[in-house]
């Protein structure tokens, strides 16, 4: 037992030292390993930060009623009186264009261009809150509102919670996608790059074999080398996408303080790091090992 | 402790390189054989390594059947085996020393063992002084020497010596078969192949004359 420990450790400290030899080609490689690994990794972390937003949404439910500028006041009082008469409203909100205007100012920022209008674009709107949350309900009631006299657009405020829990599981199906085309990636990658040792080394091994070896001797520099490559591409990957984030993040920030929203993506975790160099190292282990076994099964 | 039970080699392609050939080697016997180039030699010593397979009758070491064992196995047979190849196969990206450190590195030597043996087994062929050299600038001699010097740095209780006197003068040539000569008196079983029948007569030991694949009177 102690004789492989031993064992291991020389051809392991052999390895690292075959890579610092060369350090050009061992970089290129881990960059490689590390780009892959990146994508699926960035993805997945703005998925789940994105099903942290949609999580947080607000269940109730808004109707906001634009109004004509033409409306009259008789219709805009009928509106008004309408949570008492219809059951399914609970209550309204008038939001005078005015009141719109000055709260956008202050909210998104974007005064100075709001300020720099001749005249206020926005129109008068009644925000209705309804009693059910149901969407079917909620939709009759929002097609009701929208033919009403002297209302120009009914908009049902929870709709782009919806159209972004459906971009979420696009995006849940892209990653599928992507995370089984880059780890086939990774394993042809380490495959190949083995097999290129292999053919390097193929007169030491031809004499190791015929001496003796048996196959996980010839095998054990090359899982090694997988080994190293495997986690250092993972740890390089959640660097590089550590850092994207970081440079990104405060642009996020405050495009969602734009729309109103506390939101930034999360940046990988000890668990995601963990997750990503076992994987890394799982598939350039299963590479390796495969380019071995190819080599080797030729070999009596 | 080696034994051929009519055995024959067909290779691929069709051509019979060995036809039904029975004999029995004993332990601590030193045996030559002999026989025109093709004769089928090599084919012989590979046979009794695990290198190739028989595709007729069965290759006994040491009462295990070589021919039809495991893929798996065949590592632990060849350990107690030293090879002398033909083609000498020594590497040349690395030094003489680390050459016949090799089959210490396959069997887990550790770094003061393996290196004791290792400069003995170069002392034991006159290579002393030479470890660090790379192998090209060895003599052919030399690089003979080398080749013997892995074949036994493990002590196997079997050596096959493929032509271990090829291409060398007569003189060199005893030298290296008093080198066999003293591996047998230690009770290594030898085999050793040439196709100049001269230089073993003056040993008297036991000749296996082969001519296309079968044993001649
Ligand atoms: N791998 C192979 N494939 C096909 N034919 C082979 C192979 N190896 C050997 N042979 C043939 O088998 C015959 C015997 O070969 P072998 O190498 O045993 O001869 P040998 O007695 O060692 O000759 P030499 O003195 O030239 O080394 C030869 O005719 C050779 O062409
Ligand atoms: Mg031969």
């Amino acid at each position: 037992m102690k004789n492989w420990f031993r064992q291991h450790w020389l051809a392991f400290k052999r390895t690292l030292g075959g890579m610092l030899r060369q350090p050009l080609t061992s970089l290129l490689n881990l960059l490689v390993i590390a780009v892959a690994a990146a994508f699926p990794l960035a993805l997945w972390l703005v998925i789940s930060s994105l099903s942290g937003v949609a999580g947080r949404m607000p269940v109730e439910s808004q109707i906001t009623v634009f109004l004509r500028s033409s409306a009259t006041e008789g219709e805009i009082k009928a509106l008004r009186e309408l949570d008492g008469k219809d059951a399914r409203i609970a209550r309204h909100r008038f939001v005078s264009r005015d009141e719109a205007l000055k709260e956008m100012q202050q909210s998104t920022g974007m005064g100075d261009l709001l300020a720099g209008l001749p005249d206020n674009p926005l129109p008068d709107a009644i925000i209705f809150t309804a009693k059910s949350n149901q969407a079917e309900t909620l939709e009759t009631l929002q097609k009701e509102l929208a033919v009403k006299a002297g209302v120009d657009e009914a908009q049902l405020d929870s709709a782009w919670a919806r159209r972004l829990e459906r971009l979420l599981a696009l995006g849940r199906a892209v990653f599928d996608a992507i995370a089984v085309l880059l780890a086939l990636a990774l394993v042809l990658i380490t495959g190949n790059t083995i097999r290129m040792q292999i053919l390097t080394r193929q007169d030491e091994i031809e004499v190791s074999k015929l001496i003796g070896a048996s196959d996980a001797f010839i095998r054990r520099p090359f899982i090694h080398f997988a080994i190293a490559q495997g986690l250092g591409g993972g740890l390089l990957a959640c660097g590089i996408v550590a850092l994207a984030l970081w440079r990104l993040n405060p642009a996020v920030r405050e495009l969602a303080t734009a729309y109103g929203q506390q939101f930034a993506l999360t940046t990988p975790g000890l668990v995601s790091i963990a997750l990503v160099c076992a994987a890394t190292t799982l598939l350039c282990l299963f590479g390796a090992w495969l380019a071995v076994w190819q080599h080797l099964r030729k070999l009596l | 402790m080696i034994q051929f039970q009519q055995v024959s080699k067909r290779y691929p392609g069709g051509f019979d390189a060995l036809k039904n050939l029975s004999f029995e080697i004993q332990t601590g016997e030193l045996l030559f054989l002999a026989g025109h180039s093709g004769a089928g030699k090599s084919t012989i010593l590979k046979l009794i390594a695990g290198i190739e397979r028989p595709t007729g009758g069965a290759v006994l070491v040491n009462g295990q059947n070589v021919g039809s064992m495991r893929r798996s196995s065949i590592p632990f047979i060849r350990r107690n085996i030293g090879l002398i190849f033909q083609d000498h196969k020594i590497l040349f990206d690395r030094s003489v020393y680390d050459n016949v450190r090799l089959p210490l590195d396959i069997l887990g030597f550790d770094g003061q063992e393996a290196r004791r043996r290792v400069l003995a087994a170069l002392d034991k062929v006159g290579l002393s002084g030479k470890e660090k050299l790379n192998p090209v600038t060895l003599s052919g001699g030399e690089q003979q020497r080398l080749c013997i010097a892995r074949a036994v740095v493990h002590r196997p209780a079997i050596l096959l010596a493929d032509e271990p006197t090829a291409n060398l003068d007569r003189d060199y040539a005893n030298d290296i078969l008093e080198l066999f000569r003293s591996f047998h008196q230690v009770g290594v079983t030898l085999v050793i192949s040439a196709h100049d029948e001269s230089l073993m007569a003056d040993y008297g030991r036991r000749i296996l004359r082969l001519k296309n694949g079968q044993f001649t009177a």
